[in-house]
């Protein structure tokens, strides 16, 4: 009995330990998660910082596309005459633009606000990779862990099948590029021709220096939306 | 993340442009130009002739169409109606001011750089330290 309760004081004494031991790896645990979030607002900064810094460089490149597509636009107008290249010539009738914008959702899920991406399709060509399908290929049939068995003669056929199979890839991609290049001038020349059919060829240069300032243009949406995403994440912590 | 407004996907949207003459002929070159079967465009060009109201009109129309998802306006265009500017707030369409040939872009008037600048702001800075 003298026993039983001379053990109760050391359990009593025991419990206070284990509650402290609690605290404290509550706290830390508390310190680690503060760290944790002081590494996020960091991050976050740091992002939108580089998010302004891109804008500010892009609408400087933008800048600089617009003024050379301004230049061979006034020398176009000077070469063809003034009532040649003039607002008055576009087609009001029903068309549907060539080039076009495709908009989806991104994947941010940390920010509660929406923060849409922008796809450029420029004269409603969607670029695919064809290209890497013949390296794939070739990637596939050369992997090591491939055994082949037979006869010595194996290896060559294999070569040769694997080459001409390589051969048709090619030639089908290199058909295929052909094709959207040709696409591509026939909706260039479409969108040249309402200005006649005979333009000077400054007239084409302003449209590739438009091109480039649509392709910057979307960057720049894109740099927008991840702007002002990061910046309602920096408000609202 | 619960309660996060989707942004709705958009496979053909048009980009839409309030500026001068010689932007709007050389995005139009680009491609970009669209008439629909009511014989409405997706762009204003804007010269001497052009009133506020009708600038203000465009903006709005453009805002509010579901098939526009980025709306350029040169940036002296904007100043006219920078109210309206500053004051709109959403995702898409998406608003670029972009420099016109006589009006170099400004980022000091830019509506986006304006909204985050408070960010840069040392009294805004000091204000959360107290």
């Amino acid at each position: 009995m003298a026993a039983a309760t001379a053990e109760q004081p050391r359990d009593a004494g025991s419990v206070p330990r284990v509650v402290e031991a609690e605290e404290v790896d509550e706290a830390s645990e508390g310190g680690r998660r503060l760290g944790r979030d002081d590494a996020d607002d960091d991050d976050e900064i740091l992002r939108f910082m580089d998010s302004v810094d891109g804008y500010l460089l892009l609408m400087d490149s933008l800048s600089s596309a617009l003024r050379q597509g301004w230049f061979d636009l006034a020398s176009a107008r000077h070469s063809m005459g003034t009532s040649r290249v003039s607002s008055t010539l576009f087609d009001h009738k029903e068309q549907s633009a060539a080039t076009k914008l495709q908009v989806v959702d991104s994947e941010d899920l940390q920010s509660s606000e929406p923060n849409p991406h922008f796809i450029l399709s420029k004269w409603c060509l969607q670029e695919k990779s064809n290209s890497n399908d013949a390296g794939d290929i070739v990637k596939d049939i050369t992997k090591p862990n491939l055994r082949y068995r037979g006869s010595a003669t194996t290896p060559v056929s294999l070569h040769i099948f694997t080459s001409s199979r390589v051969k048709k890839m090619a030639a089908r991609n290199q058909t295929q590029l052909q094709q959207s290049l040709l696409l591509v001038q026939k909706a260039r020349s479409k969108a040249l021709s309402i200005f006649g059919a005979l333009v000077s060829p400054k007239l084409r240069t302003t449209q590739i220096s438009f091109e480039t300032a649509l392709e910057l243009i979307v960057e720049l949406a894109n740099l927008r939306s991840n702007m002002l995403s990061s910046f309602s994440q920096i408000k609202g912590e | 993340m619960a309660g996060r407004p989707s942004i709705p996907t958009n496979s053909s949207a048009l980009i839409a442009i309030i500026a001068d003459e010689d932007t709007v002929t050389g995005f139009l070159l680009a491609g970009v130009g669209n008439v629909d079967i009511r014989k409405k465009t997706n762009y204003l060009i804007v010269d001497n002739k052009t009133t506020v109201k009708q600038i203000e009109d465009a903006f709005k129309e453009f805002t509010a169409r579901e098939d526009i998802a980025i709306v350029l306006i040169s940036q002296y265009v904007a100043n006219m109606i920078r109210f309206l500017v500053d004051s709109y707030n959403k995702p898409v369409p998406a608003i670029l001011e972009i420099p016109s040939k006589d009006h170099p872009y400004d980022p000091a008037h830019d509506s986006v750089l304006s909204r985050v600048k408070y960010l840069f702001s040392s009294e805004s800075v000091a204000s959360d330290r107290r």
